[in-house]
Formats: structure tokens, C-alpha cells, sequence
């Protein structure tokens, strides 16, 4: 397993809106989800998870919804609007395009004399 | 967010708020759970499991405050919660609560008394339709009768005005009104009741027109009631109507006797409309102007030419531009100034340039009260300020310490999860509270205040300032509350910023901190020097009062009284006038008590004059000017006004006798250079009537006007001598100067019911002829006085209060600082400190303050008084008396506030205070 890595500040959102677009979770879900797809890499601080959502859902991104668990407990559903689809779309392409820049200029040579 | 979506979110916030939280207590209770399900799952026992899910959770009531913020207008409902929080707050702790209030109140009270005079005179404009479309044509005060070239003119004759009125379409309504007050008999025709004085103003036509003031009942003036034959009528006001004639439906329409005189009463005036000027004893009447001959008989003004009596305002047509009706204005006015048949001599040519008319912004009338009063209200302004300053200090002390006190509460909501920005908004809440309340309070306390000061200002006279809050008024006190609020407020909230979780933990109540220590005594300070400013400053309006009061005026008052009554108003011509005086000299004279009678047309320190040109036989000038009034015999001894050479006007000065003059040292100086007049000649203007007048005595300079003013050279001559003149304007001026309006009485002691025995021997005489006042002279120079007075009252007050305020704030830091020492002074008396030491320390640091007090309030001082110096009568900007009193006074304060806390810290047991940890 890899050693976790800390997390980038403002990349909670995208990582939420990630693991929502893999089905309808409630918040417990996603944590797990995020933590599954990651391989453990990324540990999310619990309390931190709820007031991201609250501000993803105030932002219309995400859409929550009360129903019922798989063990007839109630549970709030999480899942993205078409407005989050775009946007994770968006980040995913900032984000994809920050990795290749950071990565060239990492990656850079000392030049020869 | 979708704008839908948004309201709905703030519905839900305002109205859900329970709901929604106990959700959030299910969602979160929910995750737990399964979090503790699958630990166990994992293998492990299900408390244990049950353990590590919570932790792993973290800040439980931290998430659910993030997930509250979460919500729209948030701010909202946690502004509410401070505020439900605060009150309980204050609910238990009645005693601090009111005694903020009652501060806060006062400061703000004391401010808002003050803006509500601030705006009724010098803000408001009148209440009248469109007042920035009005410009009055004129830029100076002057009352109440002009003769001459006035330079930049202010008052009109009524042919003058005519002209300018016809000539100029720019405006689009321009009307003339009289600048001086009047009061006339008034009765009603169906009844016998004797007259009774009203306050009126003679208007032209459109009056009502151009202020856009329609009638309340019947109707107002139009221009068809100037013109001359048109019936009789007047125009009653509100307040009159109500007042008076106690809202009597049938006024508008009855017939009444003005001045023995049919008229009818056409309209009602609407309530609130006192005129074109803010003054005391706005009119009651008003008189379109075309009846002013029949009123004022011989003394008519309406016709001649050459008096200007008239104030004209108007309203400017939309778009035309105030500069360009100026210059149009003035070459009127030079036109008319030349028209053939004017009397101009060469002087008046040669001034004929400097002659201009200038408009002035109208819309709040004519400004001769507000001038007077706004030195005086600027600096009452200035002082309440002070006081605020003072109270705003004091709260925060308090505040301070009670923050201090509560900084244990603070740690705990710091280690619930609040955020430094969620405590200081709480901070901030609580004290805007209490500041909002104190501005409630404030605004009982401004209504009487004002109330209050009305009544010190304008004794015995109705002013048109409401004492009630108006809207601006009431938007002051919330933003003066508001801005209190954020200055006594910030030291609380600062501190409550620098929160420490840890602290919640710590038993010790040792909540010293560095910089808490020095807040405190910064603030007393600050008191201590502004209190040391408004005394000084109230001291030297005091003494500056004192000053003018023990002026020498040039009479005495003592046992001087005035009677005012009206010959004309009895219908007498002026050839009966004489007989009259002599008739009620001698029957005065009879009244026991009563030493010496004469009469007067004007009397000192009435505000009235008769200024013109006059000529002095030898002076080639058209230029001099000069202020007289005709007098019985025995004026002077009357009075008490010295005569310093030559004789006073007596019984040989008939009519019948060389017409002679006795002049003041002013005119001796201005005229003579300071030679002796006696046996020169001078006369009224005109080369002509250079020798008309002897001079046969000079008095000394006496005060005819107000106490600040100035003397002006002025003369005297004998009351039936009229000089023979050439026009018939100067002879209708002539005459109306014939007739004397005062009596001036000299008793020996107080005479009981003199008013009584006055009013009955007028009566005999003339059962028409009233007296219509009866006063002692220095009433009349108190009336000059009032305002003086009335501002060294309240600057006193204010000084007194600010002293008070700091005072108490001394008090309170002293305890404290006493409190927080106890540790120290045990172990200092532990180690052998007796009461006097520790008594001397406590003292040593209340010293300390006070001359840092002292330190900064000097030159504060200084330059309020530099300010003041060049405003009062008679002052220096340092004062050595006024200052000594005022240190002494500190001193004392000093000294209160620190002795009880003293004593206390002397008998604390040193045992009971090392235990004290």
C-alpha cells in the first residue's frame, strides 16, 4: 500500500464529485468509495466531509435526498446534477493539465555545459 | 445558485433551523454507526468499535457548525442567537445592565438633543413646497425699515419691488414680505371683548403662491388681493386658530376688527407652516400688503419710495441659471435707482457702482435666527461629542472587564469549534445590543432634553422646533448608537479574538494579560483629559456670559420698567400726540412708588434702531450715518444714562422751541474727533438741513441694540419736535417718528401691581389705548442674554457629566486593578507593608493617571480655547482661574474615585489574599 499522501487543499470537492459519479452514496459511501478508488492513499478527514457536501449541494453541483440504506436505516443520498457533471469535467481537464505542466518542469534536465 | 433555489435555501434557513438540525444529528449519528459496523466486522468488541468511529469522526459539533454555515443568510441566525444570548444575559445582571443603558443613554441623548435644535435651525428647510427651486434676493439680514443705498440690498420699498417683480419673468413667482414683526389689536365684531395682541405680517398677494402652501380652510391670498379697493382680508395660521381661538369652525369667513378696522378672516393656513423664517413668535395674521396704509395710518410705508421694508423671495423658473438673474437683477435695481423723479444726491451717485443684488438658496428662510444661534449650537455639539467619547470609553472599561471575566466562557466555545470570526461577530453582537438599547434610552431622554432646552433658550415663547424625533433625527441616534457600539465594542472583541481553547481548562482566574493592563488606564486617561477640556471650555463660556452682564450698557436697571403700548393703534394724529405724552406723564407720575416717567420711541437693548444719513454743518460729506430716537423729558435721569456735557432734553425742548439734539460719545468721536460738540448744528440728510439741529448735550454711549453689538453714534431729540421737510416722503417720515411706542417708568422700591395701576391710567385716558406690555428693563436685557445663558447652562451640565462619567470609570478601573492585585498587596503587607503604604501605592498609580490626564488635556485645552476665544465676549484661550478650578476639580475626582477602592485594598487580610490563588 502506498504511504498517504496529504491532501491538496480544494481537491476535497473534486474528489467528492468524483466518487458521485459512480452512483448515488451517502456520505459514509463516499468516504469509502474515495478511499477504495485511491488505494488507500487518500485519507479523508471525516469532519471535513460533511461541510464539503452541504457546500457542493448549495452550489448545485450535487442533489441530496433522504431514502432508505441497504439496512433499513435512513440515509441521506448524494448524487450530481448535470451542473456538477460539467464541472467535474472541468476540473478533471485543469487538473489533468496542472499534472502535465508540473511534470515537465519536474522533470526537466540540467542542461549540459 | 439557481435565484429560486437561493430564496428557498433562505426559507428553509430562517424558518427550518430545528429541523434541519436535528437532520444533521441523524445523518451524522447515521455514519458513526456504520463506521462502528464495519470495525466491528473487522473484530472488534462493539463499544471499542463504537469508541474509535467516534473519534475517528473528529470535531463532531465542529462539522455540524461547517455544515450550518453552510446555509444561506447564516449570519442571519447566528446574529439572532447573540442577540437571544445577550438579553439573557442582561436579564442577569440587572443592575450592570441598567447602569450601561442609563450611561450609554445619556451620551446618546445628549447628542441627539443637540442635532434635533441642529436640524430644526440650521438644516431643515422651510415647510413649504419645492424649497430648492426658492432663492431669496438678497444675501444679508437686516431689519426692519432701510433707508438709503443699502450696497448689496436685502429690503425693498414696495414700488422697488414692483419693478423688480414685473422685469424679471425669470421668476416665476416673486413675492415681498414685511422684515420686521408687528402686532396688532385683534377682536372679534360679534362681541365686545377687548383686542387682543396678535403677531402679523403684511405679505404681497402671491405669498402663499410662491412658498406653494394652499389653504387648510377657506382660502389663501391671490394676486387680486393686492390690488388697492379690494375688501379687507387676513390670513389666520394654524397655530393661532387652534390655540387661540381654540379650532373654532367659523373663523374662516367672520369678521374681525384689526387695528379697529373691518376685515375678514378668508383662510386657515395649513398646520405646520409658520411663515418664510424660522423665529420666535411666528406670526399669527398675515395682512396682504395693499392694506398697510389703512393699518399703519400716517405711518404708511407702503408708498414711499424710499423706505425699504420689504423681504422678497421667490421661485426660479426650472433652468434658469441664479448668476445670469443676478447681473439682470442689479442693472434693474440701477434703472430704478435712476428713474426720473428719484431723490439721488451726488454722494448716492458716486455709490451708484457698488450698488448690487445678489439671490441666495431660500428654501430655508430667512436666516437671521440661525445665524444667531449657530455658534452656539456647533459648540454644544462639539461638547456632547466630548461626552459621548466619555460614555463610549466608560463602557469599554466596563465591557473590558466583564470580557476579561468571561474569557473562560470564550475558551470553551473556542474549543467547541467557534471560529475567531464567530466570536468576535459574537462579541460585536452583544455590545451593539447594548448600544442599541442605550439608543432607545437615548431617545426618551433627547425628547425631554430638547424639550428642555427649548424652555431655558426661549423662555415664554413659542418656537415652531418640534422636541419629538423626526425621521432624520431618529436615523442620527441609530447611527450614533451604531457607531458606539464599534468603538466600545472593538476592545472586547479584539480581546475575544485572541481566544485561547487551552484556557477553558485552567482553574486559576489569574486572567491577567499584558495588554489588557495597559487598556484600561488608557482609557481613564482619555476620560480625564476630555473632562478637563469641557470644563474649561464651560468655564470660559461662563465667564464669558459674565463678561457681557457686567458690561457698563450706559443706564441703570434697577427699578427700571418698560410699558409698550401704541398710540396709533388708538387711532391718535400726530398733533394729538404731545397732549397725550404730557397727559400720561403726570398721571403716571401720580402713582405712588413711581419716581420718574418718560417716554421713548425705542428703548435699550431692544434690537430696534432707526438708522440714516445724516449732515453735520461743516462735514461735506453725504456719507455719515448715524442711529436715532425721539425722547420725553427726563429720558436720561430716567434711565440713569449719564450726561457728560451740557444739558439732557427737557420740558423747554417744546414744540414750539429751537429744535436741538443731545448725541452719544460715539458720535462725538466719529463726528467732532472727540471736540466738544456743544453749540455745533446738524440735520437729517441733505445740505439743507445741516443746521436744523442743535447739539446741546452729549450722553454717554448706552447699548440700543444687543450686547455683543458694537455702539453706533446716535442721537437724541425731543419727542414733539418735528423738523419742517421739503418732500412729502420725508414728511410722512417725519411725522411717523412722532410717535413713541415705550413708557419708562423709575420706581423707588417695588411697587405692588404697578402693571395694574399703569394699565388703569392709560384706560382713563383712552379706553382704545392698551397697554399691550409691561416688563422690567432687565427683563429686556435678559432676553438678549437667554441664549448666552442657556449655553453656559448646559455647558456646565455637560462638563459636570463628563467629569461625572469619568469619575465613576476611574472608580471601576481602581476595583479592578485592585481585585487583580490582591495576591500582590498580601504578600507586600505579609512581608510588612502597613495600611498607609498600601493605601499609597493604590493612590501613586490613580495619581499617575490623572496627570497623564492632566499631560494630554492641556493642549487639548488650549486649543479649544483658541476656538473659543475669537467666539465669546471678552475671554483669553488660558484662563489661569478656570484652569486651577478645573485641575482642582479633577483632582477631587481623582481622589473619590481611587480613595474607596484604596481603603478597600488597606483592609484586605494578607492570609485571606495568599490564599486567594
Amino acid at each position: 500500500m502506498n504511504p498517504p499522501a496529504d491532501l491538496l487543499p480544494g481537491t476535497l470537492d473534486l474528489l467528492i464529485l468524483k466518487a458521485a459519479s459512480l452512483g448515488s452514496l451517502h456520505g459514509y459511501g463516499i468516504l469509502l468509495r474515495i478511499e477504495q478508488i485511491s488505494h488507500g492513499a487518500l485519507l479523508i478527514e471525516q469532519g471535513a466531509l460533511y461541510p464539503a457536501l452541504f457546500r457542493l449541494v448549495r452550489q448545485g453541483l450535487l442533489k441530496a435526498s433522504w431514502g432508505t440504506s441497504d439496512n433499513n436505516r435512513r440515509a441521506k443520498y448524494y448524487e450530481l446534477t448535470t451542473a456538477g457533471r460539467k464541472r467535474l469535467r472541468e476540473e478533471q481537464d485543469g487538473w489533468n493539465r496542472l499534472v502535465a505542466a508540473m511534470g515537465s518542469v519536474l522533470g526537466a534536465e540540467p542542461e549540459e555545459a | 445558485m439557481k435565484p429560486l433555489g437561493y430564496l428557498k435555501s433562505i426559507m428553509s434557513t430562517l424558518f427550518r433551523g430545528a429541523a434541519a438540525d436535528s437532520e444533521l444529528d441523524e445523518e451524522f449519528r447515521a455514519h458513526i454507526e456504520r463506521h462502528a459496523d464495519d470495525l466491528e466486522r473487522s473484530g472488534l468488541p462493539r463499544g471499542e468499535a463504537e469508541r474509535r468511529a467516534r473519534m475517528a469522526f473528529g470535531g463532531y459539533e465542529k462539522a455540524k457548525e461547517g455544515c450550518r454555515e453552510q446555509r444561506a443568510c447564516f449570519w442571519l441566525e447566528t446574529f439572532w442567537a447573540d442577540v437571544r444570548f445577550g438579553l439573557r444575559l442582561l436579564r442577569k445582571a440587572p443592575a450592570f445592565s441598567l447602569t450601561v443603558i442609563f450611561i450609554l443613554g445619556l451620551g446618546i441623548g445628549a447628542n441627539t438633543a443637540v442635532f434635533t435644535l441642529v436640524h430644526a435651525l440650521l438644516l431643515k428647510s422651510l415647510p413649504v413646497t419645492k424649497p430648492d427651486q426658492l432663492f431669496r434676493v438678497g444675501d444679508n439680514e437686516q431689519c426692519c425699515v432701510n433707508g438709503g443705498l443699502e450696497g448689496s440690498w436685502s429690503l425693498y420699498s414696495y414700488d422697488l419691488y414692483k419693478h423688480l417683480r414685473d422685469n424679471t419673468p425669470a421668476f416665476e413667482q416673486l413675492a415681498a414680505f414685511q422684515a420686521g414683526q408687528e402686532n396688532v389689536g385683534v377682536r372679534r365684531m360679534n362681541n365686545n371683548a377687548p383686542a387682543e395682541s396678535r403677531v402679523s405680517e403684511f405679505v404681497s398677494g402671491n405669498y402663499f403662491q410662491t412658498f406653494g402652501i394652499g389653504a387648510f380652510a377657506g382660502r389663501v391670498f391671490t394676486a387680486e388681493d393686492e390690488r388697492p379697493g379690494a375688501t379687507p382680508v387676513a390670513v389666520m395660521s394654524y397655530r393661532a386658530w387652534k390655540e387661540k381661538y381654540h379650532a373654532d369652525p367659523s373663523i374662516a369667513g367672520t369678521a374681525v376688527a384689526i387695528n379697529s378696522l373691518p376685515f375678514t378672516i378668508v383662510g386657515i393656513a395649513p398646520p405646520g407652516f409658520f411663515g418664510d423664517a424660522l423665529r420666535s413668535n411666528p406670526p399669527e395674521l398675515w395682512i396682504p400688503l395693499a392694506f398697510e396704509p389703512q393699518v399703519h395710518g400716517s405711518n404708511s410705508l407702503l408708498t414711499q419710495w424710499d423706505d425699504n421694508w420689504l423681504n422678497v423671495t421667490g421661485r426660479l423658473a426650472p433652468g434658469a441659471q441664479p448668476k445670469q438673474i443676478e447681473t439682470q437683477m442689479t442693472t434693474e435695481l440701477r434703472q430704478w435707482l435712476e428713474r426720473p423723479g428719484s431723490m439721488l444726491t451726488q454722494a448716492d451717485r458716486t455709490e451708484l457702482p457698488h450698488q448690487v443684488i445678489r439671490l441666495t438658496p431660500g428654501g430655508s428662510g430667512v436666516k437671521s435666527m440661525r445665524e444667531a444661534y449657530q455658534d452656539g449650537l456647533t459648540l454644544l455639539l462639539w461638547a456632547t461629542a466630548a461626552v459621548l467619547l466619555v460614555a463610549c470609553a466608560n463602557l469599554a472599561n466596563i465591557l473590558l472587564a466583564r470580557a476579561t471575566a468571561r474569557h473562560r466562557e470564550f475558551s470553551v466555545r473556542a474549543a467547541l469549534g467557534a471560529s475567531q470570526v464567530r466570536l468576535v461577530r459574537q462579541a460585536f453582537s452583544e455590545t451593539l445590543l447594548l448600544s442599541l438599547l442605550g439608543g432607545a434610552a437615548g431617545l426618551a431622554i433627547a425628547t425631554y432634553g430638547t424639550r428642555s432646552i427649548l424652555q431655558l433658550a426661549f423662555p415664554n415663547r413659542y418656537v415652531p422646533i418640534a422636541a419629538a424625533p423626526s425621521w432624520p433625527v431618529l436615523l442620527f441616534a441609530l447611527a450614533l448608537s451604531l457607531v458606539t457600539g464599534f468603538l466600545s465594542g472593538t476592545v472586547p472583541a479584539w480581546l475575544a479574538s485572541r481566544t485561547q481553547p487551552i484556557e477553558a481548562l485552567r482553574t486559576a482566574t489569574r486572567a491577567t494579560r499584558a495588554h489588557s493592563q495597559w487598556v484600561q488606564p488608557a482609557l481613564v486617561i482619555l476620560q480625564s483629559a476630555l473632562s478637563l477640556v469641557l470644563i474649561c471650555a464651560a468655564g470660559l463660556v461662563v465667564q464669558s456670559l459674565r463678561n457681557i452682564r457686567n458690561q457698563n450698557f450706559g443706564f441703570d436697571d434697577d427699578g427700571r420698567y418698560i410699558a409698550v403700548f401704541d398710540p396709533q393703534m388708538a387711532g391718535y394724529k400726530p398733533e394729538q400726540l404731545d397732549t397725550l405724552y404730557h397727559q400720561l406723564r403726570e398721571a403716571l407720575l401720580q402713582i405712588p412708588g413711581v419716581q420718574s416717567v418718560s417716554y421713548a420711541m425705542y428703548t435699550p437693548m431692544s434690537g430696534n434702531n432707526w438708522e440714516g444719513s445724516i449732515n453735520v454743518e461743516g462735514r461735506h460729506t453725504d456719507n455719515d450715518q448715524a442711529v436715532f430716537t425721539r425722547v420725553g423729558p427726563a429720558y436720561f435721569d430716567t434711565l440713569g444714562t449719564k450726561i457728560l456735557q451740557g444739558r439732557p432734553i427737557t420740558e423747554q425742548d417744546s414744540a414750539t422751541a429751537p429744535p436741538v439734539a443731545v448725541v452719544n460719545e460715539q458720535f462725538v468721536k466719529q463726528f467732532f474727533n472727540g471736540q466738544s460738540p456743544l453749540g455745533h448744528h446738524f440735520g437729517p440728510s441733505g445740505e439743507k438741513y445741516s443746521r436744523s439741529l442743535e447739539i446741546v448735550g452729549v450722553s454717554e454711549n448706552t447699548n440700543y441694540w444687543s450686547p455683543d453689538e458694537p455702539i453706533r453714534p446716535m442721537y437724541f431729540v425731543a419727542a414733539p419736535q418735528a423738523i419742517p421737510r421739503d418732500t412729502p416722503e420725508d414728511e410722512v417720515s417725519e411725522q411717523r417718528s412722532l410717535y413713541m411706542r415705550n413708557i419708562v417708568l423709575r420706581t423707588s422700591a417695588s411697587v405692588p401691581e404697578l402693571e395694574k395701576h399703569v394699565r388703569s391710567v392709560l384706560g382713563q385716558i383712552n379706553p382704545d389705548l392698551p397697554v399691550m406690555e409691561l416688563f422690567p428693563l432687565a427683563q429686556q436685557i435678559q432676553r438678549n442674554l437667554d441664549q448666552q445663558q442657556m449655553i453656559a447652562r448646559l455647558m456646565t451640565l455637560f462638563g459636570l457629566l463628563a467629569l461625572t462619567l469619568a469619575t465613576v470609570g476611574l472608580y471601576g478601573v481602581t476595583s479592578y486593578g485592585v481585585e487583580r492585585r490582591t495576591n500582590e498587596i498580601g504578600i507586600r503587607m505579609a512581608l510588612g507593608a502597613d495600611r498607609v503604604n498600601v493605601v499609597g501605592m493604590v493612590m501613586r498609580t490613580v495619581g499617575l493617571q490623572s496627570v497623564a490626564g492632566l499631560a494630554i488635556g492641556v493642549p487639548l485645552t488650549f486649543a479649544a480655547g483658541r476656538v473659543l476665544e475669537s467666539r465669546l465676549f471678552g475671554v483669553h484661550a488660558f484662563d489661569l482661574a478656570i484652569f486651577a478650578v478645573a485641575t482642582f476639580a479633577l483632582a477631587l475626582s481623582a481622589l473619590i474615585g481611587g480613595f474607596l477602592p484604596a481603603c478597600r485594598a488597606a483592609s484586605i487580610e494578607p492570609m485571606q489574599a495568599l490564599r486567594n490563588e
